[in-house]
């Protein structure tokens, strides 16, 4: 960032009449210009709803949404509070997140290390990665029933293959020069994984990490269609066979903000770890 | 993109037509909902495509009412159908569309099967059982009601929201203790451990009927309304099959569902088919001048769903009215 903003800070000076934006320092200018994008949009909706020229029936006001989310705080969807059916969906992702990556990073890092394990596995792993999540939806309730197990699967199956092959990919890049010089100096195949490999390529089987979060996300309304009677997916699922779209529209914002708060915590638990990245 | 190009051939077609007497459409969809009634003869035997020739009919098979009412706010059809549940959601939501005819009355073609084995005799027994229902339908609907007047907790027992074909697969697979929902997939239920507990028909002798309307967009009604009338002509012509040719009937079901021709037989006769003269009594659709009853068990079904919180506010009856337009039917049987 620092990089881009300092070469346009010369010429940006010579123009008078951008001179207010000029004083701000650079982080608060990219803020600003975020908001301004975010308040650009409720302006537009704001505008569009009030007009009239959106029918209400799709697009409701942005008063209507803030009151459909007052009352799903405090009396909830259908049985539960907007806390209990965001608790429900939360607990599903992270749970299928953490398998993923339970399962995804070592995974990965034997098949990076190992010419053998990924001989092995690659034809699985290359033959599964492109089919979607959804497809394979069908066959997990026949398998698994219609309960939390086909629930979570569905959500880790999604999650797994970005996982795994981002990690390929941060171990097989890891400086070979890094592996032969800890190897010299006595380095065990454990030091190795540990002291070399791991750090190494952390930084880049996190951004994998982040990927995959964003694809478990991305199944999770579909997750909730079968059978479940609680979450922010069922609900959107659920509140659009009636038509209230003022609940739809409040559950896409709501699972929007939290998959940006996730993601912001990801990178903080990145700089905590690996200050060096 | 595609669509965006068929509304621009729509468009340029109807640019282009506006010099001939009467305006045709060039491609109607219908979508027909996956159960058994009298719209699978009228589709079989080609009777719309007789009324309408040079016209490109497209059958749209959709699951249950929750999606036809998707399908209805977006314009995806001309024509459909819907359950009482969703006609009064979308009456109450203001959707464009008019009810023309009646496409079936529920009897036990839709019914409530328990598990033989979990000696479920009562609603009261569901207490801790896992339920399934789709949920916005006429069979979640019933359920409801049924709780309601036995006095049973709907929260003392798991109801799960599942599609007909999810219901027959999960009670397969033993997941689920009771169901109420319809053929052809009630069926699978039946056969394999299940008991019927109560019908649908028997829940519209307790005063809670249930029945398939058939709408119309009010934009295409508007455009074409002498196609609507060729519609409903064909779809009163399915009926009339259906009730003169019962053989023929079920070999018709059968073969457009893939069963048996018993089970289809069955399920025939567990559906409630009303000639189109008929329907013009106070007992269904009415007359333009005095709507039937209809329009009461609209009320009543929109006046339980406000209840549930599935619908904001009970509109007055004079707008559930409006939706009902025997006016096609009367034209078309020459009143």
């Amino acid at each position: 960032m620092s990089v881009e903003a300092s070469p346009m800070a010369i010429p940006i000076s010579a123009d008078r009449t951008r001179r207010g934006s000029l004083r701000l320092p650079k982080v608060s200018r990219s803020v600003l210009l975020s908001t301004l994008t975010i308040a650009a949009l409720l302006a537009t909706w704001a505008v569009v709803t009030e007009m009239g020229w959106a029918n209400e029936l799709f697009l409701p006001k942005p008063q209507a949404v803030w009151a459909a989310f007052i009352k799903t705080m405090t009396k909830g969807y259908q049985g539960a509070t907007l806390l209990q059916h965001l608790g429900a969906s939360l607990y599903r992702i992270l749970v299928a997140f953490a398998l993923a990556c339970l399962i995804g990073i070592p995974l990965g890092v034997l098949m990076g290390v190992s010419r053998n394990a990924r001989a092995l596995l690659n034809p699985l792993i290359e033959f599964y990665r492109p089919l979607p999540p959804l497809g394979l939806y069908t066959l997990l309730v026949m398998w698994l029933g219609i309960g939390e197990s086909s629930k979570l699967s569905l959500l880790f199956l999604a999650g797994l293959p970005g996982i795994v092959i981002s990690t390929i990919q941060a171990v097989t890049s890891v400086d070979p020069v890094y592996v032969r010089a800890a190897q010299s100096l006595g380095a065990t195949r454990r030091d190795l994984l540990f002291h070399v490999y791991l750090p190494a390529a952390g930084p880049l089987i996190l951004a994998g990490m982040r990927i995959s979060l964003g694809f478990t996300y991305t199944v999770l309304v579909a997750a909730e269609i079968v059978a479940a009677s609680a979450g922010i997916g069922w609900m959107i699922w659920d509140a659009a066979k009636f038509l209230l779209s003022d609940v739809v529209i409040m559950g896409l914002i709501v699972l929007g903000l939290t998959g940006v708060v996730l993601d912001l915590m990801m990178r903080g638990v990145a700089k905590l770890l690996m200050p060096w990245a | 993109m595609k669509r965006l190009v068929a509304a621009l051939a729509v468009a340029t077609f109807a640019l282009t037509s506006t010099a001939r007497a009467e305006d045709k459409p060039a491609k109607i969809t219908v979508g027909y909902l996956n159960l058994v009634n009298a719209q699978l003869v009228t589709k079989h035997l080609g009777l719309l495509a007789k009324e309408m020739p040079g016209v490109d009919i497209k059958y749209v098979k959709v699951g249950g009412g929750g999606d036809m009412l998707r399908a209805i706010a977006g314009n995806d059809v001309d024509f459909g159908g819907l359950g009482n549940p969703p006609t009064a959601i979308g009456v109450t939501r203001a959707l464009p569309i008019k009810g023309i005819l009646v496409i079936n009355m529920l009897d036990y073609v839709e019914a409530m099967v328990v598990r033989a084995d979990k000696n479920i005799t009562s609603f009261k027994d569901l207490k801790g059982k896992t339920v399934a229902a789709p949920f916005g339908s006429t069979t979640h609907y019933l359920l409801l009601q049924a709780l309601k007047d036995e006095g049973v907790d709907p929260a003392s027992m798991k109801i799960l929201d599942l599609a007909p074909s999810d219901i027959a697969a999960a009670w397969l697979r033993g997941d689920i203790d009771a169901a109420w929902f319809w053929e052809p997939n009630l069926d699978k239920a039946v056969k394999n451990g299940g008991k019927i507990l109560v019908t649908s028909g028997e829940m519209a002798k307790r005063g809670y009927p249930t029945w398939d309307i058939g709408v119309v967009m009010n934009a295409f009604a508007d455009k074409y309304p002498s196609y609507v009338e060729k519609f409903v002509k064909a779809e009163c012509e399915g009926i009339d099959f259906w009730l003169k040719n019962p053989d023929k009937t079920a070999e018709i079901i059968a073969e457009e569902l893939s069963l048996p021709l018993e089970d289809a037989t069955r399920m025939m006769k567990g559906t409630g088919m009303v000639p189109c003269d008929k329907q013009l009594t106070g007992e269904y659709l009415g007359t333009s001048a005095k709507k039937g009853k209809f329009v009461d068990t609209l009320v009543s079904t929109a006046d339980f769903l406000v209840k549930q919180e599935r619908l904001p506010k009970l509109l007055p009856r004079t707008d559930f009215e409006a939706f009902i337009q025997p006016a096609y039917i009367e034209k078309v049987i020459g009143h």
